[in-house]
């Protein structure tokens, strides 16, 4: 009985097994170059998958995996999808899933004891001013922001990882209520990091980080009205900052809910996001016979209407949902989390995902403005891709049944308290 | 502690927020799927502006006319019904703005929300088209054109339906000519235009027709007048209209046979300028007739501040009338039809809404004009060139300015089994009416008559 009751993500993951296999044939049927190195990076996908599972399973009885097999399901989407394009880009893919999944049990292994955790904040914080930083000077202008660092074969796009270190040392510096000095420090890094972003002209990943301070500040402080004078002050500063940047930022923003007047320049991926997801309807195309990915950043930015093109319109929705899940989840978790250390990190990772998605999502419907901001584990893209698996720690971790063993251990911890 | 756990609870409105985002973009893709999908952006469905994906259009037999294969639009198996029925089914840029492909796009391009353009981009879906066109039929007038510009029309006037609309010059739309849209000679002139739908020419003398009925409608005792024709008729000293011959004494009816200018002008004059325009809007000049939504060139007739002079031009289908072919050939349908012409058709499709007749002519009216028009053939065009066909029909040859004149035939036959209007235009034939409209006429009749198409 015990047993079962641990294996409660059986079925859903054979569901997502299922979903995975008759993928990836597609792919197969397609009779694509390299196909052994497809079919094996296939195979150890899924075998990493279920690996996992067992395993945390036999460590953690307890444990619910519900956000891994949600987080499983988002990544089988984009490991696929860089399957279709060419091997290479799977490799790479699967390189970065291997590097999430080994990062995110040691984030839940650094954070295991709060207090320890939080002496962590210094060297974080100082670590992501430096790298931005580095970022600012060495980065390379791909598609007019200044984001990426280029080493060798490798391109890196320091402010998705810095996601997970700002979240970590807003949680950390936050739980310190009493040190005033502290929550001094804070604000100076929160604002320092978003400056640095929009001096790179990465105006999504920006609007994502300030996103994230407001839902911080909002835990930390409860009160609307610091809420409001936070985001008007924000409001004035983008103002200044589009005054001066214009022709950037502007050009963006011109074609919001208009694109169908400018089909051929402003409103380019938009239009066409929206006619390939039409296209598809609800069951889709099929992998591979879509249009859409013949257009630029179609696996990053416009992942969504590539998915509703090739997987369906249905599909497109569940990964829609799954986020919803995920935001639930770490509204319940922050709930009874053990510290406020976990609260702040669980709520503020699982909106800073929510806030991206829609800013995705919407941003290629046109319901907002486009940013350029990927689908979380969806997207194509390394950097990305761990950065989401380390953000999916910081839910994990707020939630109790993460941490234990045994049932002895819960009556041991209970009479303890 | 407790008091960011509850503040915690408060980010659940973020996620209704969401989920009304989620809401407010499934329903606007519910309500805009179809107009999205069918867009000329999606290169599903044109590659390079060029159409590739929609239902299969056929001919009344069921000769498929263009079909998609595996993603790829594909017309006709014969090369000379991909020219005939080209003007009819459309090319697949879209150029041909009156071509099935163009004209009746949301007929042939179902969309389906289980599969979106799936099933229309492997084989066309199931949003299929017959057309009134006779592949056959449409052959033989091709054929009987030969190298002329002009148009070949051909209306069942019981049905309304149009089973042949020739039009050249043409192309094979899957081997287009390399030189289409380069050539500067002038041969491709108008490739792109249906001249039976979209064109308009100057009448000439099958205009007569129209003055004819003003006459019959207006003047009381015609047929006790005669008409003395010395070649020209002079309305005064260096002002007349010349005619083709010197008819000598001629009644209305030899008048209407002959073509006689003398005659016609000199009746124009008499109506006068209401009269004569009333008639032509009544035949529904200067109005818009549509085939299944597909607007027709408005013919044109227009006296307003006409001298007397220009009158008597414009009563031979002269001055600056100018006449559709599918209109002429309506006149005709209304005149065998007792005065009303059947709502002119391309789609044979019982489900189709009712179409709205063209009331045209007052019965007595049609059968007197029924009369003259069948007297014309056995007086003077001869059963013997038209055999079999019992026509009924007027001559034109139309002066243009500055080229060889039109060479024009209307007409229908009477026969029960082949109740078929025609209309032939040989633009700047240079000939006559009667020497080289009249024997396309027949050729593509004959073809009708003993194929059995009507």
């Amino acid at each position: 009985m015990r047993i079962l009751n641990s294996l409660k993500w059986a079925p859903i993951m054979i569901l997502i097994t299922i979903f995975q296999i008759f993928s990836f044939s597609q792919i197969v049927l397609k009779k694509p170059e390299n196909l052994t190195g497809i079919l094996i990076i296939a195979g150890l996908f899924i075998f990493i998958e279920w690996f996992y599972l067992f395993l945390s399973t036999f460590l953690f009885p307890k444990s619910s995996n519900a956000l891994e097999c949600i987080a499983f399901f988002l990544t089988g989407i984009s490991i696929v999808i860089s399957a279709s394009f060419s091997f290479g880009l799977l490799a790479k893919q699967f390189a970065a899933f291997i590097i999430g999944i080994i990062i995110y049990p040691i984030l839940l292994k650094i954070m295991e004891n709060p207090d320890k955790a939080e002496k962590l904040r210094i060297p974080f914080a100082i670590g992501t001013i430096i790298t931005l930083i580095i970022t600012l000077i060495f980065a390379k202008n791909i598609n007019g922001a200044y984001n990426w660092i280029v080493i060798g074969p490798l391109s890196i796009q320091p402010a998705e990882l810095i996601k997970v270190t700002f979240i970590f040392v807003g949680a950390a510096s936050l739980d310190k209520i009493q040190q005033k000095k502290s929550l001094t420090l804070y604000i100076l890094f929160s604002v320092t990091t978003i400056v640095l972003l929009f001096l790179m002209r990465d105006l999504g990943t920006a609007l994502i980080f300030f996103f994230t301070f407001v839902v911080l500040a909002f835990l930390r402080s409860g009160d609307i009205r610091t809420i409001i004078f936070i985001c008007l002050s924000a409001a004035l500063g983008a103002a200044l900052v589009v005054l001066v940047r214009s022709d950037y930022v502007m050009r963006r923003f011109a074609v919001y809910r208009h694109i169908w007047e400018y089909p051929h320049s402003g409103g380019y991926q938009q239009t066409r996001s929206l006619i390939y997801s039409a296209s598809g309807g609800l069951l889709g195309l099929g992998i591979g016979n879509g249009k859409l990915r013949n257009i630029f950043a179609a696996a990053e930015d416009l992942i969504f209407a590539l998915v509703c093109e090739e997987f369906g319109i249905l599909i497109g929705f569940t990964i829609l949902f799954c986020f919803v899940v995920i935001a639930i989840h770490s509204v319940r978790n922050a709930n009874g989390a053990r510290s406020s250390f976990y609260t702040i990190a669980c709520c503020s990772a699982g909106f800073l995902l929510l806030f991206q998605v829609s800013l995705n999502v919407f941003g290629v419907t046109d319901l907002l403005p486009m940013t350029g901001v990927t689908l979380p584990f969806v997207s194509r893209g390394g950097s990305s891709t761990i950065s989401c698996w380390g953000l999916l720690a910081f839910i994990k971790a707020a939630d109790n049944r993460t941490w234990l063993r045994d049932i002895s251990e819960i009556r041991k911890k209970m009479s303890n308290a | 502690m407790h008091r960011i756990s509850n503040r915690s609870k408060w980010l659940s409105v973020l996620i209704i927020l969401f989920m009304v985002g989620v809401i407010f973009l499934g329903v606007t893709l519910t309500q805009n799927s179809k107009r999205w999908a069918t867009l000329k952006l999606n290169n599903h469905l044109y590659v390079n502006g060029e159409f590739v994906s929609a239902g299969t259009i056929y001919d009344r037999q069921g000769k498929v006319l263009a079909e998609t294969k595996n993603g790829k639009r594909m017309y006709s198996s014969d090369p000379t019904t991909r020219k005939s029925t080209l003007h009819a089914v459309g090319d697949s840029k879209g150029f041909i703005a009156t071509g099935a492909h163009t004209a009746f796009k949301p007929q042939l391009i179902g969309y389906d929300y289980i599969n979106g353009i799936y099933k229309l981009k492997k084989d066309g879906g199931e949003h299929d088209l017959t057309l009134t066109i006779d592949a056959a039929l449409s052959n033989e007038a091709l054929k009987a054109l030969g190298k002329n510009k002009g148009t070949v029309g051909i209306i069942n006037y019981k049905t309304g339906e149009i089973l042949c609309m020739v039009s050249t010059p043409t192309f094979d739309p899957e081997n287009p000519p390399y030189d289409l849209n380069l050539d500067e000679t002038g041969k491709y002139e108008g490739i792109y235009i249906n001249r039976f739908l979209s064109g308009v020419f100057t009448p000439g003398s099958t205009f007569k027709t129209v003055t004819t009925a003003s006459v019959l409608e207006n003047i009381q005792d015609i047929d006790d007048r005669s008409f003395d024709c010395r070649g020209r008729y002079t309305l005064h000293k260096g002002s007349y209209v010349n005619c083709n011959a010197v008819h000598g004494n001629v009644d209305f009816q030899r008048a209407f046979s002959r073509s006689c200018n003398t005659a016609y002008a000199g009746l124009a004059v008499e109506l006068g300028n209401e009269q004569l325009t009333k008639t032509a809007e009544e035949l529904y000049f200067n109005k818009r007739i549509y085939v299944n939504g597909i607007p027709v060139a408005k013919s044109k007739f227009d006296l307003s501040n006409a001298y007397p002079i220009d009158r008597a031009w414009a009563g031979i289908g002269q001055y600056t009338t100018l006449a559709n072919p599918c209109h002429l050939c309506l006149i005709m349908s209304a005149i065998a039809n007792n005065g009303t012409a059947v709502a002119p058709t391309i789609i044979k499709d019982s489900r189709a809404p009712k179409l709205q007749n063209l009331k045209m002519l007052d019965a007595n009216v049609a059968s007197t004009l029924d009369m003259m028009l069948r007297t014309n053939v056995i007086e003077f065009y001869k059963d013997r060139r038209l055999p079999d066909l019992l026509m009924a029909g007027k001559t034109g040859t139309a002066e243009v300015a500055n080229d060889k004149p039109h060479s024009l035939f209307v007409g229908y036959s009477k026969r029960q089994d082949l109740p078929l209007a025609i209309v032939v235009v040989l633009q700047n034939e240079g000939v006559s009416g009667y020497a080289s409209a009249v024997p396309v006429a027949n050729q593509v009749l004959q073809f009708a008559l003993s194929n059995k198409i009507s």
